[in-house]
């Protein structure tokens, strides 16, 4: 093994990072890979919250969501200098099967530093905090194609109810949910 | 047939955990499947605290109405506000149900505008649920209605970590 090489393997080795509650500061980053994640599952024309939505729903007193952050020191910074490297976004749900849930909407860490166990460190923090709070279940939806991340959750323990149970996700939005909500005459 | 929609409120919480269970029978959940420990008792705490974990909607007829058994509340509707990373503030249907021998007189059509109302007025700009494929009927309906079955369409699986699965997780 040659020097150049040696001298990878170990910087793989030594990345240091930590996760840590998101404060409002971290919401421009967030934003940024909210961006990123969306271009990685080929809709990044989905996007439409801003920072300033993401500060007032995230930190307000009752907060429509809570956030990790994974957070690397100097030298590990990439090159564009980013400290926050990856995310975990995630609110409590409630299941009239199983009661009290968590839902975990979103989990990202930057390619460059993916493989060092931060998508491990960011999942197991939400998942602490679910059992905390007395959590039956933390539930998540994937793309069918992403198979790194379907195996990612699967090796970790998780079942897929559309596989295995037949379950499909419904959504309403824009004017098809306005629509919705236009009372129409009994019968 | 005259009925109407209503916020529900702590007394309902035992027609809600009535009306959950025949929920579950109609997805062919055995009954033990759903764990003994969630009844009234649990909706009461869960949904009627300072900070409640769900919203419910209550379909009642009046007494003259009422179903075979003697029931005035006959399909609930339950939500809960949730959050998408692209698109803001959301809400989220867990159940909605009406007894059979009520369906098709536009009492679950009531529902599902009420849900749809309250989101809007929530500043909510989408509402999500999920739906078992084999439900031909209630998917042809959703669909009918201007939903969007991501699944089909662009590929979405909704996964979980259950109770041991989710220890073993947070012990790591």
């Amino acid at each position: 093994m040659n020097c150049c090489r040696a001298n990878c393997v170990l910087a793989k080795l030594n990345m240091n990072f930590k996760i840590r509650a998101a404060t409002t500061v971290d919401c421009k980053d967030i934003s940024r890979m909210i961006m990123e994640l969306a271009v990685y599952e080929k809709m990044p024309d989905e996007v439409k919250i801003s920072r300033e939505e993401l500060e007032r729903d995230g930190f307000c007193q009752n907060p429509f969501f809570q956030c990790f952050v994974a957070e690397v020191p100097d030298e590990n910074k990439p090159k564009e200098g980013f400290a926050i490297v990856g995310y975990a976004l995630y609110f409590s749900i409630y299941s009239t099967w199983t009661g009290r849930s968590m839902h975990l909407e979103d989990l990202y860490v930057m390619p460059q530093f993916r493989g060092f166990g931060i998508g491990k460190g960011l999942l197991t923090a939400v998942a602490k905090v679910a059992k905390e709070k007395q959590c039956a279940r933390l539930q998540l939806n994937v793309l069918d194609w992403n198979t790194p991340s379907r195996d990612f959750y699967a090796a970790k323990g998780a079942e897929d109810l559309t596989a295995n149970e037949g379950w499909h996700l419904i959504r309403f939005q824009g004017q098809n949910l306005d629509a919705l909500a236009i009372e129409t005459p009994k019968n | 047939m005259d009925f109407s929609i209503r916020a529900a409120n702590v007394e309902d919480c035992k027609d809600v955990a009535r009306m959950n269970l025949d929920l579950a029978a109609y997805e062919n959940v055995p009954e033990q499947c759903v764990p003994h420990k969630f009844c009234d008792l649990d909706l009461e705490q869960d949904g009627f605290s300072k900070n409640p974990f769900f919203q419910c909607l209550i379909a009642e007829v009046p007494q003259q109405h009422k179903s075979k058994d003697g029931y005035t509340s006959i399909g609930f509707a339950l939500y809960f506000y949730s959050y998408s990373a692209w698109k803001g503030r959301s809400i989220y249907m867990e159940d909605l149900y009406v007894m059979p021998e009520f369906r098709g007189q536009g009492v679950g059509k009531a529902l599902l505008s009420k849900v749809a109302q309250r989101g809007l007025a929530s500043g909510c700009n989408m509402l999500n649920f999920t739906v078992l494929h084999a439900n031909q009927s209630s998917v042809d309906l959703y669909l009918r209605r201007g939903g969007l079955d991501l699944t089909s369409d662009v590929g979405y699986h909704y996964m979980a970590f259950e109770e041991d699965a989710l220890q073993q997780l947070a012990r790591t």
